[in-house]
């Protein structure tokens, strides 16, 4: 004879239940990590205390290291669209507008956002791992034991990064994009480069630049942030590291499509 | 007086890991903390440095730095030896900007000489045999002259002789800095020829407490179950 609480217990609804309540707690920890987290990177910063020579470090694993990757899939995006758009947009007579198309859509919206997606995969997962890999080996147990805080130490420069960085990947890559758009345009149409280029001018704005620079900052920031944080609470063994990056993935990912709606809301809906 | 620990509990996920324990470690003298795996010992340490909150009793230790010798050597393997050893030098928020490079430097070499490890400055962690791991983080922790000196099992999975030279090593420190130390070990080598007080952990309480040479003469269960490393006795692996 069971009792009900001992029936309840074994049921499918409260296994599913509680399952679910622990991946809701384990939400509210992540987010509330990051928070803290991002604060207290925040004051570091805006009391210059920054480790310069780790900032260089990450800077350039930030930057350069991503360049390739982020360089390819903003510029094969550009391929993809021109190459579907272009021939259509000559046929139907606007075909002066390729390149005004092109740089609006870029620069709104391709350029920013693929690289996120670029920077999330390429440098928030080895951020993730990389920190994650630090806590399960007890190195960020050491850094603390030898009173350094691990926030200024390992948060601050690889946060202040990815804010410097990504703005300056963003305008590469949207440049980048940008010209394939024009090497697409030449291949597929009669069009030629002057006709192209000339239009792209008139698709720049500076509300749009300022905007996407802005976006490039958040995302930048955010990803970073979200990456370290995950790493940071990484616990046990491989199988936490793991855990970790997977979840600064997804996170990252999310949060950068978010911004990109907040921004597109609050500036051109 | 330098460590001195008093009812000190703490429990995880509603276990009680540490049930109030309560001991002194005096400067100049060596407690072993010895006891089965997941008895508690590592917990112990993270709550003398700090690593973890205490949830009752206390913890009194001497004005000065603690220092931490991490089981697995825990040496940051993006740094170099000479950065690993200078670490706390350069950040730590006190002693930041205070050393010019050059005498950075000779700190470094001095305390790799202590290790006994000359001319390895710019070699990675990985790099390293695993006692020279442990040699170098020795080096890592007491850059900064610390008054209590924690050790977690720095003889484990270690060669005899390697083991040997780590524990010259903590005998040494022990003579040159009069730093109160804690070593937790499961090895005879180490007790005998570190400490000079001995606790024994099961189930996070205290069962002996005495000398190695008490220890030795196994006139307690508990003792001499982990002395003759038998399965009969008090303490059981499972439950
Ligand atoms: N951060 C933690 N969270 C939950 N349980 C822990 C934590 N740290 C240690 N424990 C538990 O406390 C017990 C003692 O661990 P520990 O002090 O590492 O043992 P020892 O070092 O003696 O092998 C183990 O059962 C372990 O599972
Ligand atoms: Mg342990």
């Amino acid at each position: 004879m069971i009792t009900f609480k001992q029936y309840l217990r074994q049921s499918t609804t409260y296994k599913i239940f509680k399952i679910f309540i622990r991946e809701f707690v384990d939400f509210l920890t992540t987010f509330g990590d990051i928070v803290e987290n991002g604060l207290k990177t925040l004051r570091y910063i805006l009391t210059f205390q920054v480790n310069v020579k780790e900032l260089m470090d990450q800077c350039v694993r930030f930057g350069i290291s991503s360049l390739p990757i982020t360089l390819s899939i903003v510029g094969m995006t550009s391929i993809i669209v021109t190459s579907q758009v272009a021939s259509e947009m000559v046929k139907q007579g606007g075909g002066h507008f390729v390149g005004l198309l092109m740089s609006i859509l870029i620069i709104r919206e391709v350029g920013a956002i693929m690289s996120g997606f670029a920077i999330v995969s390429m440098i928030g997962s080895s951020l993730a791992s990389e920190i994650a890999t630090m806590r399960v080996t007890e190195q960020i147990d050491a850094i603390s034991v030898l009173d350094v805080d691990p926030i200024r130490y390992l948060f601050v420069p690889r946060i202040l990064s990815g804010i410097i960085m990504m703005p300056v990947i963003v305008i590469i890559a949207s440049a980048f994009g940008i010209l394939t758009g024009a090497l697409t345009t030449k291949l597929t149409t009669e069009l030629g480069y002057r006709a192209y280029f000339d239009s792209v001018w008139l698709g720049i704005y500076m509300k749009d630049l300022g905007v996407c620079l802005l976006k490039s900052i958040c995302f930048g920031g955010t990803i970073a942030l979200i990456s370290c944080a995950c790493g940071y609470q990484a616990s046990g063994g491989a199988k936490g590291v793991g855990l970790a990056t997977t979840k600064a993935v997804v996170w990252s990912f999310v949060a950068i499509v978010i911004w990109d709606m907040i921004f597109a809301i609050a500036f051109f809906f | 007086m330098s460590i001195k620990v008093k009812n000190l509990t703490k429990s995880f996920d509603g276990k009680n890991v540490i049930d109030n324990i309560s001991f002194e470690v005096h400067d100049g003298e060596t407690l072993a903390i010895v006891g089965f795996s997941g008895s508690g010992k590592s917990t112990v340490l993270k709550l003398i440095c700090g690593l973890i909150e205490k949830d009752g009793g206390e913890i009194i230790t001497s004005e000065g730095d603690i220092a931490m010798v991490f089981q697995y050597s825990a040496l940051f393997d993006s740094l170099n030896v000479a950065d690993n050893i200078s670490f706390a030098l350069r950040e730590r928020k006190d002693l930041r900007n205070k050393y010019k490079e050059e005498e950075l430097r000779s700190i470094v070499s001095q305390k790799l000489e202590l290790v006994g490890l000359k001319g390895i400055e710019s070699k990675f962690p990985s790099e390293l045999s695993g006692g020279m791991q442990k040699r170098v983080s020795f080096a890592r922790a007491i850059v900064t002259e610390p008054k209590t000196i924690l050790y977690d099992e720095p003889t484990a999975g270690l060669d005899p002789i390697s083991s040997t030279l780590i524990e010259d090593y903590i005998v040494r420190l022990q003579q040159e800095t009069n730093a109160a130390s804690i070593v937790v070990t499961h090895q005879m080598s180490t007790i005998t020829r570190t400490a000079n007080k001995l606790i024994m952990l099961y189930k996070g309480k205290i069962v002996f407490a005495g000398t190695p040479e008490e220890m030795l003469r196994q006139d307690n269960p508990y003792t001499k179950q982990f002395v003759t490393a038998s399965l009969e006795g008090p303490m059981h692996m499972l439950s």
